[in-house]
């Protein structure tokens, strides 16, 4: 039956052909009662059919088969069962029944058909009650095709009016919600009633099988009819805390084409009449605790977005560089962090990731969505478990810190709709110490280096092992570390005058001149040993012949240390003699002064060839 | 067994303040490790402590970075 449309113009519809099919019905299902309500408030069409199946026959039946014509099939993103709710029959709203193609002989070849299993089988007279969600992508089409700045868009949807079924439909009832704007033309039927933007057909009784009659709603529409191409999601997890979400979408308008010229003036001064069919922003809903938003594109930032988040979500709203008409294209990146402990767990010793497969965006149709989720260097038996069927494969990226690259695993679906934003787990095995990878690449990093300092300092680098330039260098160097060891030596022997005068000092205020006896026995011992120790440095000194600009001042300097230790020496003995013979206090002060002065002549000439030999 | 979330070893709060910290002190024995290589003589130098100096201040040096990459944002 071709059916042709007037309305000024023309539409070839549906070629389609109800033959009332001489061919028996798989089985004696009769629906006693179809409830469809067709949803056009966005781009995307939603249909929900609430049916009641009855079972007419003898035999007992688990299977119900949905008709689909291929025209609507093409454009099929998401198909799903699912009990109603109330009444009793199932409270569970989660539940969900298995829909899977199905292929019946028999059938007319432009149908395609689905099977949906029921929980258990329908016995004689039993009946069932489900509903069918079927959201359809590119459904409504534009008309006219191609519109100027200050048109208006206006779509048209074309379904049937009665419930395409292999099954005999008792009652039946149709209605189409569309957006509340203006309703250009719709179908009339017998039973057609409108009530503000709603259309009603129905109800209809006793239809057979494969009953059709084409309807055709034509309309305004001045919903963002935003399409994304392509949309690539990176999920990346590191174990530091952190899930990164970055989304490179190439979007465009899929409304009706523009055309003309653009006049930014007239649309900024009155953008609800002069650019009623743009859209200009979107929203994303991303998830609770999202932090690190960004939004650019190949330029930079894009300053033109908004973020408010609360406990349940946080909301993006993302206005594009410019708005977009009908076949305007745009392309951008957003990107967001999420806190690690919210998407990943752990299970019976396997990690997974625990995430949403669409895009945050509200009510954007996806053509073809690649997401990728890269794991940590260092993964293991990775599988995935998706809600739906995608393609799948894998992928490696080397990133930050990388050895042998990520693991990535891809999935890939066309056509996807809000619907999709379902949850899906990528399972993998990861040991904690793999986690140690990077900082232990740091580390090394850095040790290198310092390696390489040592390694510089080590090795000698002249050229000519021979020459008599390279040989003093050695000697000057052995000389070096042999008076390096003599002002060590000169340095301790200070330090243990500096004992012995404390101790001095102890005895002035305590009396007790034993421990000062033992202190200077100490000292002794000590000053003895260390000048037994000088000697060979000295003598290696006097030998060597590129030390002659700095043996006189070593000798000085060794034979003045000597003489500040014997005054040191002799001054300790007077103040302990004086002890010893109770003599009075002034009189040692007396006796003492002299040499004390000596003294400190002697410390600050010791200090100052101590410098002299530092510089040279 | 119910899952379990999983979270970093370490809270993402700490990550400014340990680099902070891990890079001063790792910065500092760094310093020393070069001043030790400048005023020792070849002779009295000793290789030990040359690698232990620049092993502790590379293990500082390198958490200290990874923490340093973490609190800016470079998820490792």
């Amino acid at each position: 039956m071709r059916v042709q449309w007037k309305m000024g113009f023309r539409f070839d519809l549906l070629v389609f052909t109800v033959a009332l099919l001489s061919s028996p019905v798989l089985s004696d299902l009769i629906l006693s009662k179809v409830d469809r309500r067709i949803d056009l408030t966005s781009q995307i069409v939603r249909i929900t059919s609430t049916l009641k199946v009855e079972n007419a026959g003898s035999e007992s039946v688990s299977q119900v088969l949905l008709a689909f014509p291929d025209l609507q099939v093409k454009d099929l993103a998401y198909l799903s069962a699912k009990p109603t709710e109330g009444k009793g029959k199932a409270k569970r709203s989660d539940v969900t029944l298995p829909v899977e193609a199905a292929n019946p002989k028999g059938m007319p070849s432009a149908l395609t058909f689905y099977a949906v299993s029921l929980p258990k089988a329908l016995g004689k007279g039993d009946s069932y009650t489900f509903d069918v969600l079927a959201v359809f992508t590119h459904a409504l089409r534009p008309f006219p095709e191609k519109i100027t700045q200050a048109d208006i868009q206006l779509v048209v949807f074309q379904d049937s009016a009665y419930y395409l079924s292999p099954y005999a439909v008792k009652v039946q009832s149709l209605s189409v919600k569309l957006p509340e704007a203006r309703i250009e033309s719709y179908t009339k039927l017998e039973n057609t009633k409108i009530h503000g933007s709603e259309i009603k057909y129905g109800p209809y009784e006793n239809l057979p099988s494969f009953s059709y009659s084409p309807i055709v709603v034509h309309f305004e529409s001045n919903q963002p009819f935003a399409v994304a191409q392509e949309l690539v999601r990176e999920i990346e997890i590191s174990h530091w805390g952190n899930v990164q979400v970055t989304e490179h979408y190439n979007l465009f308008h899929g409304g009706a084409q523009s055309k003309g010229e653009f006049s930014r003036l007239d649309y900024q001064a009155r953008p609800t009449i002069r650019g009623a069919s743009a859209f200009r922003y979107l929203v994303a809903k991303l998830p609770p605790r999202a932090h690190s938003v960004y939004y650019r594109d190949e330029i930079g930032n894009i300053s033109t977005s908004h973020l408010w988040g609360d406990s349940k979500k946080t909301e993006l709203l993302i206005e594009p560089r410019f708005p977009l008409f009908g076949g305007w294209k745009t392309t951008f990146t957003i990107g967001y962090g999420l806190p690690l402990k919210d998407f990943l767990f752990q299970s019976e010793g396997k990690r997974f990731i625990n995430i949403t497969f669409g895009s945050p965006m509200n009510e954007l149709v996806i053509d073809n969505l690649i997401v990728k989720v890269v794991l940590p260097e260092g993964c293991r038996d990775i599988s995935v478990s998706a809600p739906f069927p995608v393609n799948q494969w894998e992928e490696t990226k080397v990133s930050h810190l990388d050895i042998v690259g990520r693991p990535v695993v891809v999935l890939q679906k066309s056509n996807v709709v809000p619907e999709h934003n379902q949850f899906f787990q990528v399972h993998y095995k990861f040991n904690k110490l793999s986690m140690l990878r990077e900082p232990f690449m740091l580390i090394s990093g850095f040790f290198f280096l310092f390696v390489a300092g040592i390694i510089y300092m080590h090795v000698d680098m002249s050229i000519s092992k021979s020459s008599a330039s390279y040989l003093v260098r050695l000697q000057w160097d052995e000389v070096q570390a042999a008076t390096q060891q003599i002002r060590n030596i000169i340095d301790r022997c200070l330090t243990t005058h500096d004992k012995l005068e404390a101790s001095l000092r102890d005895l002035s205020r305590t009396g007790d001149v034993q421990a000062c006896k033992s202190a200077r026995k100490a000292a002794d011992v000590l000053l003895k040993e260390l000048s037994k120790e000088l000697k060979p440095l000295l003598s290696f000194l006097q030998s060597s012949s590129v030390a002659g600009q700095i043996l006189p001042k070593v000798e000085e300097l060794v034979s003045k240390e000597k003489e500040l230790q014997e005054k040191v020496m002799v001054k300790h003995s007077t103040v302990v003699d004086c002890y010893e013979k109770k003599t009075g206090l002034r009189d040692v002060e007396n006796r003492v002064a002299s040499q004390q002065q000596k003294i400190t002549a002697l410390k600050r000439e010791v200090e100052n060839l101590l410098e002299l030999i530092d510089e040279i | 067994m119910a899952p379990k979330p999983i979270t970093s070893p370490v809270p993402d709060v700490w990550y400014p303040t340990l680099s902070v910290f891990m890079l001063a002190i790792g910065l500092i024995v760094t310093a020393s490790f070069f001043i030790y290589e400048a005023t020792s003589s070849r002779q009295s130098r000793s290789l030990a402590k040359e690698v232990l100096t620049g092993a502790v201040a590379s293990v500082f040096l390198g958490f200290g970075s990874l923490f340093l990459l973490l609190a800016s944002g470079v998820y490792v």
